[in-house]
């Protein structure tokens, strides 16, 4: 362990602890690092890495799924969303929550955020299934777990954020293809749970709807439902990139919002562009210090000094994939998923590579990793924005959440060790 | 007092009317691009790069926006746990922290590598454009980010007490804090 790399890691344990914001945080640490390595300009090295670091057209596909997806949450398709889910999903045992967990898997994919889709579908849902009786916290707990799966069905910014931080060897379109299994697994594997659940409780189904009302339904929430046929036809067929697509989605959600659904008015877009412009730079910001950050983890051969130390205790690439597994589960718990990302796929990634795991593969199981750790305390953006809108603690539905994350971590270990899962897509792409 | 406050708000809207603007020019630069491509057949050459240096300029002014609605992500976990002073402190030690960071890196640094491509002459291929006007965000977002947390690090001290305690501000609590 060289000088520099302690100086680092100090530091930004440090400034995390006392709640310096990450992105502050990485790039005081990383200042540090490159001050004791010496013999550097340190300033303005660290700024130009931070400037090249964001100068970058994939880049740009985050600040348009975000703004897609905010005006796609004010364009009013929750309900329509709802109302779909409940004719195809709701006669399963249980009704409601299977509703919930598929208008999640529907919302998360189009706003590509977990945190929003808790707060449009939780808002609906959870006083929906209160009123018909079922206990609050459970639908807390599947509300809280199901918006994660958004994350992994593209499109997804985090997974953007995964391209950029291995450094251009993972393609966008190929991380895309690759998590639409898993998280449709993910998806079926929690509405399974719930169904469980319901049996032994004793919840009901929901009220039979007819095929044909399923159908006018489904013809409801089409236009919404496009969004994610357009977007992802468009990039697994190769007619546009990734930005193309996403402007494409600021577009038509703008279309479908102001003219189809007309929930959408002219007076709401500067707000939503502020907004949109604010979440940006965070992430951003993030972006620039880790890359400066991770200069200075290659400079110092951070990734080859863990390679080697993991060698030395096995060189089964399986175990190695769970003692990394074992890791960021930990770090999860502690710290939200896209510093997580952008700091730990730089170190990781070429020691899975050296043990011939995929970067692709890597990536889909880091991700839907992470989504554990965005349901669990501490440091659990989702759960506790679930609590807020279930109107309930932290600590009553650690509970009901334990069978929930059982669910996630079986289909994490499924995933992992069945790599065909995530593979399979992108190969029969040929990305 | 009051003249610096006054200052401090027309800041805050400029600001934000400078981020929402650049986003409203970005969305339209990328839609002619896929206009262009798609519709057209003839590709636009100087989209793809203005639109990325726009995105390096939301990137760096939204940050001091954000810093402003601390919107940036921390971990309060433990900080929560201390005594009120003790979160006063740390709300302290973290806005110097930030003022630093800003004042030597992004003001210091980015000052002293837009001074360097400006020597050089160096521009960006398509557009020809000085790439010293690209780089010129992080000086200027590292001024008004060092500005704001010392305004920060100020108004702490004399409300004495730490913000810590407050739920931190999500990204969806913004239109009504905009509003």
């Amino acid at each position: 362990m060289s000088i520099p790399f302690i100086v680092l890691a100090l530091s930004f344990v440090l400034l995390l602890i006392l709640n310096v914001p990450v992105a502050f945080s990485i790039g005081i640490a990383t200042l540090l690092a490159i001050l004791a390595i010496g013999d550097m300009p340190a300033f303005a090295l660290e700024a130009h890495r931070i400037a090249t670091g964001i100068e970058s057209f994939t880049l740009l596909a985050i600040p348009f799924f975000i703004l897609s997806g905010l005006l796609m949450g004010q364009g009013g398709i929750a309900q329509r969303l709802i109302d779909f889910a409940n004719g195809a999903v709701g006669g399963f045992r249980g009704g409601l929550s299977q509703v919930n967990v598929g208008t999640c898997m529907m919302f998360g994919s189009i706003s590509g955020s977990a945190t929003a889709a808790v707060s449009a579908i939780g808002s609906f849902m959870i006083p929906a299934m209160t009123e018909k009786g079922y206990d609050r916290d459970f639908s807390t707990s599947i509300t809280i777990t199901s918006a994660t799966t958004g994350l992994l069905i593209p499109p997804s910014n985090v997974m953007i954020v995964y391209s950029l931080a291995t450094g251009g060897s993972v393609s966008v379109v190929a991380i895309f293809a690759a998590g639409i299994l898993p998280g449709i697994l993910m998806g079926v594997a929690l509405m399974i749970t719930a169904g469980i659940i319901s049996i032994r409780r004793n919840y009901g189904r929901s009220e039979g709807v007819s095929f044909n009302q399923t159908m006018i339904r489904l013809v409801k929430a089409a236009p919404a439902l496009l969004l994610i046929v357009i977007v992802l036809g468009g990039i697994l067929g190769g007619i546009f990139t990734a930005t193309e697509a996403s402007a494409i989605a600021v577009v038509y959600a703008l279309f479908l919002g102001m003219f189809v659904y007309r929930e959408l008015k002219l007076k709401h877009l500067p707000r939503l562009f502020l907004q949109a412009g604010v979440m940006t730079s965070v992430v951003m910001l993030l972006i620039g210090t880790s890359m400066a950050m991770s200069w200075v983890l290659a400079y110092e051969q951070v990734p080859q000094d863990i390679s080697a130390a993991l060698l030395s205790l096995t060189d089964n690439p399986y175990l190695i994939l769970l003692i990394i597994t074992l890791i960021l589960l930990g770090v999860g718990v502690f710290m939200d998923m896209t510093p997580a990302v952008l700091i730990f796929t730089p170190i990781f990634l070429p020691v899975v590579q050296d043990f011939g795991i995929d970067p692709v593969h890597f990536g889909i199981v880091m991700i839907m990793n992470l989504c554990i750790g965005l349901c669990t305390p501490p440091v659990g953006t989702a759960l506790f924005l679930g609590c807020g809108i279930g109107k309930t603690t932290v600590s009553n539905v650690i509970k009901p959440l334990i069978p929930f994350f059982l669910t996630m971590l079986v289909v994490l270990f499924l995933t992992m060790y069945v790599e065909q899962l995530s593979l399979f897509l992108p190969n029969l792409f040929g990305f | 007092m009051s003249f610096l406050l006054i200052i401090k708000k027309v800041l805050d809207r400029v600001l934000d009317f400078l981020v929402m603007a650049v986003f409203a020019i970005l969305t339209a630069v990328v839609v002619w691009q896929v206009f262009t491509r798609y519709v057209i057949g003839l590709p636009s050459e100087w989209t793809e790069e203005l639109a990325t240096f726009l995105m390096i300029w939301i990137g760096l002014l939204g940050a001091c926006v954000a810093l402003r609605l601390r919107a940036h992500l921390g971990i309060d976990y433990v900080v929560r746990k201390f005594s009120p002073r003790g979160q006063m402190a740390a709300e302290i030690f973290s806005y110097l922290m930030i003022a630093i960071f800003s004042s030597c890196v992004l003001l210091g640094g980015g000052g002293k590598l837009v001074h360097l491509v400006w020597v050089n002459g160096q521009s960006s291929p398509a557009l020809g454009l000085p790439m010293a006007v690209v780089y010129a965000a992080l000086p200027v977002s590292g001024f008004f980010l060092t500005l704001y947390s010392l305004a920060l690090l100020y108004e702490t001290i004399i409300h004495q007490r730490g913000r810590n305690g407050a739920p931190p501000q999500q990204a969806s609590d913004l239109p009504k804090i905009i509003e």
